[in-house]
């Protein structure tokens, strides 16, 4: 449009009859307008990349919101963070091409691991973070990388806790704000006794002191205190019952929408299971327990 | 006065030059000698004369043209591409890879209930044995078909794994099965030695094969994500390249008659005009069957593909709690975790906010009336009930709901006489409700039909919207630079002859 208009109405400069019939104009036309088109497609590639860069798929270095205060799943310890959800992080990562040294760790809290995620301050969610409906609605998940499964810890010596039902008249601890003492009392009617502890570490180092009958919540977090209880040498360690009443698909949670992410996390997840590094994760974080670990892939969500 | 006019083509000064160049004879138009004022750059480039002028404009128009031609032939490629993989390749195929999971819970399901009939009069169990063979062919068929589709080295891997685990499912499935013969036990459950044999196959089949299932056709299904997103925006970018370029002729093509009214004195140039027009109604109509193209596309992948795709998973998974049903009559010793995954699929398939199954239950029955923009349920149906705009799903959508309504009551009321202590009896009400599970099954099989139907519709369109672009396009491009030079060519040839 630019050179058509300039063609027109720049003054030329004498009216040689040569110049008439000039040969070199068409061809310079021609390749104005091939750059003009050049130039276009290039803007709309530009589009793409655009909307790509911030994929977690094509990042270079990445910060991951974690849990802080469970033990062997995702804990605070000195300067740095450790436990089973923070090596799947490092391993997701390591396969998205983001080295350790790009990889950030950022504590998140249950209230704020979704807003977290939507204003960008994590790229990642690692956080025993359980994919429900609700939650899909806001979040895009990749994985689960795990199911864990509300079960119940008792001492050693007991013998009497089969399933969740042997719980009836049990002191069983009771964390304020979580869901896992309803879930035993209001939604499977079991009548057990309540005891209130502050956290779920506490519950089972007021088991070892014999203060209540059991502990019930999802297995991994139970099977991370009860080795980190094994390890301080606390007697013999408790026992999992072994008898699962719900399903916590521990997802990866990802900025709503970012598809190619959730893919490309996906088929991290699935490379980690189909070699060795979940089997040898869950031995190195749970391997001390009793707990019976899966060792399959377990059925992602989907990320759509 | 010289031929070559130093002012714009157009206003009256051009006028005042006179009559073209060619009526003043030779003389005219014999270079000035007088040195011209330097230009620098680009200008210098620019032709210097009338002729130079509709020459470079012409060719200006030609190249701009044979641009519009391509980037309108890239884009009609780019939508028949993207018809074809998601209308006959791909997509099909995916669809296809989707009925895995349904044949493996179907064989897991069957295995149970041959378990569960034993040698009870009836040839039940011979019954259930041949629908497990069914199942298992077609199974092998579509496991077959996703190998086929696998594009990366972790898909080729689940797709190797899931070979080898249904081998060893078999396996296990015969154990039990040769297990409970000997045990000659009739109707009800089975001695727990075949109970124990049962739970090692089912474990397997739900924690290993029904996973890497599910998960390898969400990665087939990848394959045509991408297609789709790809040639989707290549249409949309085409469409908006041929908008610049249609616009960019146009404004060349006008600026040609203009200019040449200007200097020739001539009204009109019919030639010419015809060529703006027809450029003109190619670029509308390009870009109009492209923003169709990219229309029927989204409806292909999200309306079809999308929802077949959802829908079969729905149906593999109902199909599996229903199964979770009988797992749970066959080992009261794992009563509370079938229960629990019946729960949990049944929250997948429709989600209401509960803590146990009877309350899930109450809520199912409070009614599952939903309105657009208003679902008050999440889930797979809850997904189809809010994108639901078309007549015909919605209607299956509802008798779908009504279906399910149903299912969850049935259910209920057998375990109710498993808590009330009558075993027997639920056993009996559990075979009395096969009759609502199919009838449940087959609406949502009619769901997924009509989604198929939006399916094929939305590929013949796609198909039809670009028939015969591939000829329209050449042909209206000779049409239009035909015209263009014979609108020009008489012009030119005035100087030719003044030379």
């Amino acid at each position: 449009m630019g050179a058509a208009r300039s063609a027109r109405s720049r003054p030329a400069r004498s009216g040689s009859a040569r110049s008439v019939r000039r040969r070199g104009a068409p061809p310079r036309a021609g390749a104005g307008a091939v750059l003009a088109a050049g130039a276009l497609l290039a803007a709309g590639a530009c589009g793409v990349a655009d909307a790509g860069e911030s994929s977690v798929a094509r990042k270079d270095s990445l910060v991951v919101g974690v849990n802080s205060d469970q033990p062997g799943v995702g804990q605070r310890v000195g300067g740095g963070h450790q436990g089973f959800d923070i090596d799947v992080a490092k391993e997701v990562a390591r396969r998205l091409g983001v080295p350790p040294e790009n990889l950030t760790f950022k504590q998140v809290g249950y209230a704020t691991r979704d807003s977290m995620l939507r204003s960008g301050k994590v790229d990642l969610v690692v956080a025993s973070y359980s994919i429900t409906p609700e939650r899909k609605t806001r979040v895009t998940f990749a994985g689960p990388y795990y199911v864990a499964h509300q079960d119940i810890l008792v001492p050693a010596s007991d013998t009497s806790v089969k399933d969740v039902h042997d719980l009836k008249g049990k002191r069983l601890c009771k964390v304020p704000g979580s869901v896992s003492f309803p879930r035993v009392h209001d939604e499977k009617g079991v009548a057990a006794l309540p005891v209130e502890a502050g956290g779920y570490a506490a519950c089972v180092a007021e088991m070892s002191a014999g203060r209540m009958d059991a502990v019930s919540t999802d297995d991994l977090i139970l099977a991370g205190l009860a080795a980190q209880a094994a390890k301080d040498g606390r007697g013999r360690p408790p026992r999992f019952v072994n008898a699962p009443f719900s399903d916590e698909p521990y997802g990866i949670g990802i900025r709503k929408g970012d598809l190619d992410g959730c893919e490309a996390v996906n088929k991290a997840i699935t490379e980690m299971y189909q070699g060795s590094t979940m089997r040898d994760l869950l031995a190195k974080w749970f391997g001390d327990t009793t707990l019976k670990v899966t060792t399959t892939v377990p059925q992602f969500e989907g990320c759509d | 006065m010289t031929a070559v006019q130093q002012t714009p083509a157009t206003g009256t000064a051009a006028t005042a030059s006179g009559a073209p160049p060619a009526r003043r004879g030779p003389s005219s138009i014999r270079p000035r000698r007088t040195p011209p004022p330097a230009r620098k750059g680009l200008a210098r480039t620019l032709p210097r004369t009338v002729a130079g002028r509709v020459r470079t404009l012409t060719a200006l128009a030609l190249a701009l043209l044979l641009g519009l031609l391509g980037a309108a032939w890239w884009a009609v490629a780019s939508a028949r591409e993207g018809v074809q993989v998601i209308g006959y390749d791909a997509g099909p195929q995916v669809v296809a890879t989707g009925d895995l999971y349904f044949q493996l819970t179907e064989m897991d399901a069957q295995l149970a209930d041959a378990l569960l009939i034993g040698g009870a009069p009836g040839g039940g169990r011979d019954r259930a044995l041949a629908a497990y063979d069914r199942s298992r062919a077609k199974a092998g068929e579509a496991l077959l078909q996703a190998a086929k589709l696998a594009d990366e080295y972790t898909e080729d891997t689940t797709a190797r794994e899931l070979v080898f685990a249904l081998g060893r499912y078999e396996r296990l499935a015969t154990q039990a099965l040769d297990l409970d013969r000997r045990a000659g036990h009739t109707s009800g459950a089975p001695p727990q030695n075949v109970v124990l044999q049962y739970r090692a196959a089912t474990d397997l089949m739900k924690l290993d094969l029904l996973p890497k299932a599910y998960n390898l056709t969400l990665d087939n299904g990848t394959l045509v994500r991408h297609t789709y997103e790809d040639r989707r925006s290549d249409v949309l970018d085409g469409r908006t390249l041929i908008l610049v370029t249609g616009v960019a002729l146009l404004v060349v093509l006008v600026g040609l008659q203009v200019y040449m009214a200007a200097r020739f004195r001539r009204t009109l140039n019919p030639a010419l005009a015809l060529a703006t027009l027809l450029t003109l109604v190619l670029t509308g109509v390009s870009a109009v069957m492209l923003s169709g193209q990219a229309n029927h596309l989204r409806d292909a992948k999200d309306d079809g593909f999308d929802s077949i795709l959802a829908l079969s998973r729905a149906r593999a998974i109902s199909n599996s709690a229903n199964a979770d049903e009988t797992r749970y009559l066959i080992d009261p010793g794992r009563a509370d975790s079938y229960e629990q995954v019946f729960l949990s699929k049944s929250q997948t398939v429709l989600y209401l906010k509960a803590g146990n199954l009877n309350e899930y239950n109450q809520a199912v029955q409070k009614g599952l009336d939903f309105e657009r923009g208003r679902v008050p349920f999440l889930g797979f149906f809850g997904t189809e009930a809010s994108r639901s705009t078309d007549g015909r799903q919605r209607g299956a959508l509802v008798k779908v709901l009504e279906e399910y309504r149903r299912f969850q009551a049935n259910d209920r009321r057998m375990r109710d006489l498993v808590n009330g202590g009558q075993r027997a009896q639920a056993v009996a009400a559990h075979d009395a409700a096969a009759g609502d599970y199919v009838r449940y099954d087959k609406s949502l099989q009619s769901l997924i039909e009509a989604h198929q139907a939006a399916f094929r519709a939305a590929v013949a369109d796609g198909e039809g919207g670009t028939e015969g672009w591939y000829g329209v396009l050449p042909v209206a491009g000779v049409i239009i630079i035909a015209l263009t030079l014979i609108g020009v060519r008489p012009r030119l040839a005035e100087y030719r002859w003044s030379r």
